[in-house]
């Protein structure tokens, strides 16, 4: 899910939104002050998180992105500035949390259902029901609703865009502040099942940015596959070798795709030594 | 004193892997998030030959130069097929496997404990010890780097690294090996790098993952940016400043931990305002800016 709401974002704007990793441990944090601290029941809490996060990443395209690129910026800059909001948010955040893991479960952890012959507990299956259903709903989005077009028209090519008539900067607005509340949902979602840290996002992003090559970019199931087909590497990886690997095997796969598929598995749009 | 000293080698120390990372990034428009697996590398190749084979420095650190020089082959292929963001996302890609291997390869490298205890330095019977003794190595090492810096960035080979920043189609058409060059220029920057990683290894005497991780890539390129890419007194200015400028906070009297993240707030707001104002930098000459 953070590899969709990412991919949303770097389809429709065709850069590296690295503070996207921060958006997410945001969400986490956000939810923990709105259900810890202020008493609110979980699913408002959780919903008002997401609101903040999609804010967040309002605030961010308005303050930082729109500027940049009005100024005629190429997508180095873009994502050089984006590393910089990455590093100042994480920092922000451990100044005001602490380092240390945060919880957002409470009570007893329940003995996981028996499927398959693992176990799953009840918070992972509504993580895996949440995560579908939403990723479902932005695929309908992205093909089927006038926005969803307009995004993808703006990714193609946004000054033919622009020139049809399509709000190229409302547009990009809107595909930052949906991926934004994505990945700040998915920080929620993640956190319950294995609690939280000031540098989770780092991880979340990389995943991320790898599902969205390997499943190819601009492309809801491909990303949706790619994410499947990564963790799937990287727990059949921890289980013939070790848990310790895995962000290398997740590289590694990534270099592999970059090298040979660079569109990935359903992109189109090959980048590869375009003049 | 000794406090000032430590400074100013730590200076030197980045102004090598500042005036490396231009090579690649500032001259030749390739910027890498690799930098710091390129010091990593040079830094455990010395510190394990030192501590392992007890070899002495003449040899550990040209082996540190070719374990770079070959890292260098290996991260710039990608560079020769996918480039800018991509690009930046493939060198990402290996600074991470060069952590994970940092980390996780105990047997070799000790993991996540380190290494501890690398011997000082001896040249021709001169043992290195003091601080003052190592600033002067260090700071011959960064005037060697500076001055192979400008040989190169004058020299032919330099101008094309410009032509190929500038618009790769063109050069590849007037007929330069753009692949060869940009090869060079990895191998080149990041055996530079290792020169960074042998001093701070025999300079702290102990080395760890830790050390080198992203966010010391990220360090070394807001250096870089903010000294002004392509140009050498640029990227000289840029560890100055950014080593320096931080160390004010230490005297603000703030805990620990809460220093270490404002000094991380700075980095990012700092690199966040210039390339928002001045992508160039203090004084460089370009901006990641055209195409």
């Amino acid at each position: 899910m953070v590899a969709v709401g990412f991919g949303l974002v770097f389809a429709t704007t065709r850069f590296f939104h690295f503070a996207h990793g921060a958006v997410y441990t945001a969400g986490a944090y956000l939810a923990l002050v709105f259900v810890k601290w202020l008493g609110l029941p979980l699913l408002p809490g959780a919903a008002a998180a997401v609101v903040l996060c999609a804010a967040l990443g309002l605030a961010m395209e308005l303050v930082l992105y729109r500027p940049l690129r009005r100024r005629g910026a190429t997508p180095l800059v873009l994502l050089l500035a984006s590393l910089g909001a990455y590093i100042v948010l994480q920092n922000t955040i451990s100044l005001v949390f602490g380092d240390q893991t945060q919880t957002l479960r409470s009570g007893v952890v329940r003995v996981g259902l028996p499927v398959l012959g693992a176990r799953i507990t009840p918070v992972q299956i509504w993580i895996i029901a949440v995560a579908v259903a939403l990723t479902v709903l932005v695929w309908l989005l992205v093909k089927k609703t006038r926005l969803g077009i307009s995004m993808r028209a703006v990714a193609n090519d946004p000054e033919l865009a622009l020139i049809s008539g399509v709000p190229a900067d409302t547009v990009i607005l809107a595909s930052f502040v949906l991926g934004s509340a994505l990945a700040g949902a998915a920080g929620i979602l993640v956190a319950m099942d294995v609690d939280m840290t000031p540098t989770m996002g780092m991880n979340a992003l990389i995943m991320g940015v790898v599902a969205v090559i390997v499943g190819g970019t601009g492309s809801v199931p491909g990303i949706a596959l790619g994410a499947l087909l990564l963790a799937a590497a990287q727990h059949f990886g921890v289980w013939q070798i070790s848990s310790k690997w895995q962000d290398a095997i997740a590289f590694v796969i990534l270099l592999v795709f970059l090298l040979f598929r660079p569109q990935g598995f359903f992109g189109r749009k090959v980048r590869k030594a375009e003049v | 004193m000794a406090y000032l000293l430590h400074i100013l080698i730590l200076i030197g120390i980045y102004v090598i892997l500042a005036e490396s990372l231009n090579l690649i990034a500032g001259y030749t428009g390739l910027l890498s998030i690799a930098h710091a697996a390129f010091y990593g590398v040079g830094a455990y190749a010395a510190a394990l030959l030192a501590l392992r084979f007890a070899a002495p420095v003449w040899l550990t650190i040209p082996a540190a130069l070719v374990a770079a020089g070959a890292l260098g082959l290996i991260v710039a292929w990608p560079g020769l097929r996918v480039r800018d963001d991509y690009f930046v996302i493939a060198t990402f890609a290996f600074q991470i496997i060069v952590f994970s291997v940092m980390n996780n390869w105990v047997a070799l490298t000790g993991g996540p404990l380190g290494l501890p205890g690398i011997p000082r330095p001896e040249l021709l019977g001169w043992v290195v010890n003091e601080h003052w003794e190592f600033l002067v190595v260090v700071g011959v090492a960064a005037a060697l780097t500076v001055f192979v810096s400008w040989r190169l960035v004058r020299s032919p080979f330099g101008r094309v690294l410009r032509a190929i920043r500038e618009d790769e189609v063109f050069a590849a058409a007037v007929g330069k090996n753009v692949a060869w060059f940009k090869t060079t220029v990895f191998m080149v920057g990041g055996a530079m790098a290792a020169v960074g990683g042998c001093l701070y290894a025999y300079y702290i005497t102990f080395i760890d993952p830790t050390s080198f991780t992203v966010m010391e890539s990220i360090f070394i390129i807001s250096i870089v940016i903010v000294g002004g890419a392509g140009s050498l007194r640029g990227a000289a200015l840029g560890a100055v400043v950014l080593v320096v400028l931080p160390e004010a906070l230490r005297f603000v009297g703030l805990p620990n931990a809460v220093a270490a993240n404002l000094r991380q707030i700075f980095y990012g707001l700092l690199l966040i305002l210039f390339m928002m104002f001045r992508p160039q930098g203090l004084i460089g000459e370009f901006g990641f800016r055209r195409k």
